[in-house]
Formats: C-alpha cells, sequence, structure tokens
C-alpha cells in the first residue's frame, strides 16, 4: 500500500487528478479499449473532480474512451432529485468534461428488480474486463462506497441498509431532516472494488483519521470496510495532514520514506519502457510492470 | 456530427432567485427550446455537440416589454387603412429590437376611435418570425380610463362601460376577448387570439364589474390612467386586477391617509384578519391562557388590548384621523399585491421613487419602457418630425414637444432600463434581470415558457457583458443578433 500526504484537501484534488491522468494518457485508451474508472460521490472527491475539470479544458486529457461505473445510488430517490448521485454526478463532473453519456453506469435506485439490477451492474463491470482503477472515498466510520461497518469483505454489488451514523451524517443534505434521508442504497461491494486492477482513495479532514488509523495501522476487519485494502496489491491512499492526525508518527514517516523510492521507481521503469518502445514500438500491457 | 444541441458556457447564468452562477446552460437549436441537461445527459443519452464559450459574461432569459407604443418610427396606435404597412411596420419592430435585449414583447395601443379597434387588435395577434422578437399580443390602454389622468389619450375617445363585460366585448370586438386560458399552447400561430393586458380605470362607471370576468379569460387586467381611491383600488385586485400600469404616472400620489393605487404595493397579506398582537399566537402564553386568545380573536382587531402591551393602548383612544373601516380592513387572507410596472429613464419616475416602490415589493416589479415610436437607440439627440406636423426634440432620453418643456413620452430601451435600475435601488443586475425578464412573464402567466431559463422553455436568450449590455441576443435557440462581439 501507498500513502501520500499532502498539506490540505485542494493539493490531495490536484495530486490524485494527476495521477489519473497520467494512468489514463498511459493507457492510451480507444473506443475498442477504453478505460475503465470506478468513481465516488461526498465531499472528500470534489477537489479532485475540479482538477480533473481543469485538465480536461486545458486539453491535457479526456474522457471520450473512458468508461465509469459509480460506486453506488439511493434506493427510491428521484433521479432528478437534488441530493441523488445522478444529480452530484452530474452537476460536479460529468457535465464539465467530454465523457458520452453511454459510457456512464450508474446503478438505478430506482429500478423495479433492485437485485436483478445489481448483478446487471457486476456483469457490466466484468464485461469490460473489470475495472482498472477505482477512486473511492470513506466515511467517518470507515466504509467504502456503502460498505457500512459489518459488510462482508467478499460482498458485491447489492442492496444495502445504511448505518444510523452515515443517515445522520447525510441529513445536513436533506434540510436537517433525518427522516428524509433514504434509508437503503444499493452499492458495489468491497469485494468489487478489491477486484479492480488498482485503487485509490482520498481521505481527508480531521474527521476521518480515526477511520484511516483503522485502516491502515490494525488488521483487517469488517467493521473498518476499508481495512480490506491492506489485501489489495496496487492501493493508494492520498490524505491531507489533518486525517492523519490519529496515525502513529513513525507510520507517517515510513509512508513518507516510500514515497521518495515510489517516485524512483517510476522514473526508472519510464526510462525502460521508452528504452523498450523504441526497440519493439507498439507493445501494450505496460501499465502493469512494476506492480509485480 | 452535430446532434442540434448547443452548450452555452464560461458564463453567470440567471437563477430565478435574482443571483447569478456559474454554470452550463443547454439548449436543443432544432426545437429552440431550453433542456433539462441531467436528463439529457442520462436518459437521452446526449450531450451537445457544439459548445458556445460566453467569455465570462452574463447569460440572461431574453427581455421582456409589457408596455411598449412604438419604436423605429412606427407607432403601435396608428393605423391609416393599409394592414399590409402595418404588419410590415411591427415586423420590422420585431426584428429590430432585439438589439436592445427584448426577445418579446407586448405592443401597446393608447386610446382609438371606437371602430378601428376590431381591425387593429386583429393585426396585433402573437406572431413570432424567425430571428425577431416574439409579439406576445396587445395591451389595450383605454379607452375606460379617468378623464382626469387621460395623459395623452383624446379626451373624446374615451368611455365608460355600463354594461361592464359586455361594453369591453363590445368596443374590443368579442372576438378579440374570446377565452384565451389556451394561449400559451398554441401562441405563435396567427389564428391566436391577441389579448393579453387591458389598462383600466377601475372607478369609471362599470369597469369594476368587468374584472373578475377578464381574469377569469386569462386576460391580465390592470389599473391605471385612475383616481382610484385605495378601498376601489384594493376591491379591484380582489376582483381580479394582476398590474398597475406605469405606477407613479397617471394616477394620485401617494398621500398616507389614501394612498390610492400606489398603496397597494404597500397592502398586507394579513389585512383580512381581526388584527391580532403577538399574543394572540400564545408567544406570551403564561399570561394569556388559550381560551382568552380565542376571545380576543372573536372580539375583532381594536377590542381592548390584553394586558403588558403598552403599543397597543393607543387603540383605546382612537387617532385623530378616523379610521374608515371599510371593506379594505376584510379583504380575504389571500390578498395578492399586483405586479407593478416601472419606467426607469430616470425621467417618469424619480429614482428614489423606484427604489421605495421596488423596496415595497420586489416580487412584483415589472421594467417597462412604455416606448413611443421614437425609441431607436441610433437615432441621435436633435429635432425630429412627430405627428399632425408636431416636431420634437430628444436630448439622451429626454424628449420634448418642440418649443415647450412637456415631456413627450419615454424613449428609453429596455436594457438601459435595467442597467438604471441597478443604479437607482442598489440591487444587484441579477436581481434587474428578474424585473425585465421572470416577473413581467409570471404577470403573463407565461413563466414556463418566455423569461425564464426553465427546461422546455423558448430558447430566447441575451448575452450581456460586465457592465450590462447587450453582446448577443438568441430567439427560439438561433441567434437573431449580436453586436460582433466574439470571444
Amino acid at each position: 500500500m501507498r500513502l501520500i500526504i499532502r498539506d490540505d484537501p485542494p493539493a490531495v484534488g490536484d495530486y490524485i487528478a494527476q495521477y489519473i491522468s497520467k494512468r489514463i494518457n498511459d493507457f492510451e485508451p480507444t473506443a475498442e479499449k477504453p478505460f475503465v474508472l470506478g468513481l465516488p460521490t461526498g465531499s472528500s472527491p470534489i477537489p479532485t473532480y475540479k482538477a480533473l475539470i481543469a485538465l480536461v479544458k486545458a486539453g491535457k486529457l479526456s474522457f471520450k474512451h473512458v468508461v465509469t461505473f459509480n460506486m453506488d445510488e439511493y434506493v427510491g430517490l428521484p433521479q432528478e432529485h437534488s441530493e441523488s448521485y445522478h444529480t452530484f454526478m452530474f452537476r460536479e463532473f460529468f457535465s464539465h468534461v467530454d465523457i458520452p453519456p453511454s459510457q456512464v453506469n450508474i446503478l438505478n435506485g430506482n429500478a423495479e428488480d433492485l437485485i436483478a439490477e445489481c448483478n446487471a451492474y457486476e456483469a457490466k463491470i466484468k464485461s469490460y474486463g473489470g475495472i482498472e482503477l477505482f477512486l473511492g472515498g470513506i466515511g467517518e466510520d470507515g466504509h467504502i462506497a456503502f460498505n457500512e461497518p459489518g459488510s462482508s469483505l467478499a460482498s458485491r454489488t447489492r442492496i444495502k441498509t445504511l448505518a444510523y451514523d452515515t443517515i445522520l451524517a447525510n441529513a445536513r443534505f436533506f434540510n436537517n431532516d433525518v427522516s428524509a434521508v433514504p434509508r437503503m442504497a444499493l452499492t458495489v461491494g468491497v469485494q468489487t472494488v478489491l477486484d479492480s486492477r488498482e485503487v485509490v482513495v482520498v481521505v481527508t479532514g480531521l474527521r476521518k483519521s480515526l477511520a484511516l488509523s483503522k485502516a491502515i495501522e490494525e488488521g483487517v476487519n469488517h467493521l473498518w470496510t476499508l481495512s480490506a485494502l491492506q489485501l489489495h496489491p496496487w492501493a493508494l491512499i492520498v490524505a491531507d495532514e489533518d486525517a492523519t492526525a490519529e496515525l502513529h508518527v513513525k507510520t507517517v514517516k515510513y509512508f513518507q520514506s516510500i514515497e521518495r523510492v515510489q517516485e524512483e521507481v517510476v522514473r526508472n521503469q519510464e526510462a525502460l519502457k521508452a528504452k523498450g518502445r523504441m526497440v519493439q514500438a507498439g507493445i501494450a500491457g505496460h501499465e502493469q510492470d512494476y506492480q509485480e | 456530427m452535430s446532434n442540434g444541441l448547443v452548450c452555452f458556457t464560461n458564463c453567470l447564468l440567471f437563477q430565478e432567485d435574482g443571483t447569478l452562477a456559474e454554470k452550463d446552460l443547454w439548449i436543443d437549436q432544432e426545437k429552440g427550446v431550453i433542456l433539462d441537461a441531467q436528463a439529457t445527459f442520462f436518459a437521452r443519452k446526449e450531450r451537445p455537440t457544439s459548445l458556445v464559450d460566453l467569455g465570462g459574461n452574463i447569460l440572461s432569459p431574453g427581455l421582456i416589454d409589457i408596455q411598449i407604443n412604438g419604436a423605429y418610427s412606427f407607432d403601435f396606435s396608428i393605423f391609416d387603412g393599409d394592414e399590409k404597412a402595418y404588419s410590415d411596420g411591427l415586423g420590422d419592430v420585431a426584428r429590430k429590437i432585439v438589439e436592445t435585449g427584448v426577445t418579446s414583447f407586448v405592443p401597446t395601443t393608447i386610446t382609438q376611435e371606437k371602430a378601428l379597434y376590431p381591425t387593429l387588435l386583429r393585426l396585433l395577434r402573437p406572431v413570432s418570425a424567425p430571428g425577431s422578437a416574439c409579439v406576445l399580443g396587445w395591451h389595450a390602454e383605454g379607452p375606460f380610463i379617468d378623464m382626469a389622468k387621460r395623459g395623452a389619450h383624446a379626451p373624446s375617445f374615451l368611455q365608460t362601460a355600463p354594461e361592464g363585460f359586455k361594453s369591453f366585448e363590445e368596443l374590443y370586438g368579442a372576438a378579440n376577448l374570446v377565452d384565451t386560458k389556451t394561449w400559451l399552447e398554441s401562441y405563435g400561430h396567427s389564428s391566436d387570439v391577441g389579448v393579453r393586458i387591458i389598462t383600466a380605470a377601475p372607478e369609471v362607471d362599470g369597469v369594476m364589474g368587468a374584472v373578475a370576468e377578464l381574469d377569469k379569460r386569462g386576460v391580465v387586467y390592470s389599473i391605471g390612467h385612475s383616481i382610484a381611491h385605495s378601498d376601489t383600488a384594493a376591491l379591484a385586485v380582489r376582483n381580479g386586477a394582476r398590474l398597475i400600469t406605469h405606477l407613479f404616472n397617471a394616477m394620485p400620489q401617494l398621500h398616507h391617509r389614501d394612498p390610492s393605487i400606489i398603496g397597494l404595493l404597500g397592502a398586507s397579506p394579513h389585512l383580512t384578519s381581526s388584527f391580532e398582537p403577538i399574543v394572540g399566537h400564545g408567544i406570551y402564553s403564561g399570561a394569556q391562557s388559550p381560551t382568552t386568545a380565542a376571545a380576543s380573536r372573536s372580539l375583532g382587531a381594536f377590542a381592548s388590548p390584553p394586558p403588558g402591551s403598552e403599543a397597543f393602548h393607543e387603540m383605546d383612544t382612537p387617532p385623530q384621523t378616523p379610521l374608515k373601516r371599510t371593506e379594505t380592513m376584510s379583504v380575504s387572507k389571500d390578498f395578492q399585491r399586483p405586479f407593478y410596472e416601472l419606467i426607469v429613464d430616470g425621467i417618469h419616475s424619480h429614482p428614489n421613487s423606484v427604489r421605495l416602490a421596488y423596496s415595497a415589493f420586489p416580487e412584483g416589479c415589472i421594467l417597462i419602457t412604455d416606448a413611443m415610436k421614437i425609441l431607436d437607440p441610433h437615432l441621435k439627440d436633435g429635432t425630429h418630425e412627430w405627428r399632425d406636423g408636431k416636431r420634437f426634440v430628444k436630448e439622451g432620453d429626454k424628449l420634448y414637444l418642440e418649443g415647450t418643456d412637456t415631456l413627450a413620452g419615454s424613449v428609453v430601451t429596455l436594457d438601459k432600463c435595467v442597467r438604471n435600475f441597478v443604479k437607482f435601488t442598489g440591487c444587484s443586475f441579477g436581481d434587474a434581470l428578474k424585473c425585465a425578464t421572470l416577473n413581467p412573464a409570471k404577470c403573463l402567466g407565461i413563466e414556463n415558457r418566455k423569461g425564464s431559463l426553465r427546461p422546455g422553455a423558448d430558447a430566447d436568450l441575451v448575452v450581456f457583458d460586465k457592465h450590462g449590455f447587450p453582446l448577443r441576443t438568441w430567439v427560439k435557440g438561433k441567434e437573431a443578433w449580436s453586436n460582433g462581439w466574439s470571444l
């Protein structure tokens, strides 16, 4: 696992946007071979979306050949409701970038058969050959997507009842009316996230600091579902200073030291790749070179 | 490959709360309507193939002028028998006026000879030509107006309406007043009936009795050219009056004991009630039991006040002016103040008066030009021909009869009114735009089609620069005018 620490949320957003941008551009996606990206909602990823939009507007990045899968959506909330995740994604991201609508996938919380909707979602992800990079955020209780504490770490896309904490936290988006917050959601499972080839998680703010500590300094535990990330071979957490408040000093120092090593490895790999290309241009699959 | 959808981006978009927001607007250029962007994206699975970068300028719904007497040398009130020439003149105004940001207007006629009405009003039916502002129908000022406040209207043509609505039908032509509730679904077709607004004085014999019927038929009855007392004015509103014609002009000035028509802006929706001091609502529940609260309600407004509220003791000894406890004091609870028109040229209403009215009732404010045929932003100052051999002198936005200091009407453009309004009231540009877009549309009941950026509304749009000057105008999704500005 890699943990990158930046000063504040905008710096975290910039880092992740640059990171994702590089991954997409290196992938050289085409209509036949699109880049498959998993996306979250919530306040933490907003700086990342802003930075990605800026890159698109500057012509440095395109979503023409990117297929997205969103993590979750409320059940029973109309799609056009101001707090639906459809509305969020359109407002904060999709309306500003050049992604074709047909390449956007968000669970339908108003489907007649919710279980069939979830199964079809998993199947669709599989049809694209799985998710290349899943971007995520976490809740104060360490949940990733709507995989609340106690969720099976082997779970797949399904109906979930929201934890009371999450309902309270989301009430601020529903006029502070707890009774107006939907009780259920459709969400990708922990295993769905772990199946993707890379996972990048935004963790910002003091209130997330305990969850971060639980997720990376203690054992794998279904009460802090983000901790399942410890089982993933290529995970990246990007946190701001505030979010590190509960971490041990030595944890922080360790990860800071591997950031430097990581940079060096990436540089070397790129040099090698450049050389390799000169010899046998057009070889694909290079993006996994330094994963093993 | 174009799908006919256009996205306006990099702009400050008009919001209905009067703010401007950094948002995009999606329109369907083929259909000429504004889109629900999110539904287009998720349900239609489409996004605009063309992008219009507005360079950070302001994007507003097209302006609506609901009182304009003429422009570009064409006077809506003058019909010499040549129907084609009249229609051409009207079309000419509609084509040119888009340069002032106006994308729809209600041509207004002053009092005419009775015989002229049926033809004239038939010629003023709604019409919407490509690249031109939409003619929404007509606004007739007079002839049912008060002699004392006739303004420029010919005294010999003024009328009373002894038979109420029947007199209206007789004068304007029954065919011109048929039920127009459904005009929105079909407007734009030349077969439509064009009655939108009738200005009449409620105190003129028979007018009051016709108000309810006009309202029922979807006609905006507007109080104007009148010396109505406060009670009469309020009664007219209760009967269905929705508008006040050029507030402050052609009506009694504000008198604090009988504020007349202007006073409607101060009318409380709670006039009804037996006036209940706060204690009646149980705020001081310790001092007053629910039973006494109920008792004081049934006793009505001026029953002896409950103990402890010294401010109300005055009610025991009536103020010097006898309180006229007329009908006005007991209008129904949902008394809705009417919209009111303001000519914001800085001449017809003093800036302070404009601000006073707006502060009293911002939601009801509608900016109009009330412009004469002289309106033409390209016309130079100096002496020009008017009518009947008379000439006028134009000095900026002021217009005098030659050799006099009599104001001969307004020549201000609506976009200038918007800029003036910001200066006079200190409101935001978005708030001022609202008074020239959403408010007039609401008054006419067409806010889902005109004067707003709601999904499904006509894509009538104006781009303003940061100083409030129009840069480009679109009508039904097609660019109708540009000052040459481009990014």
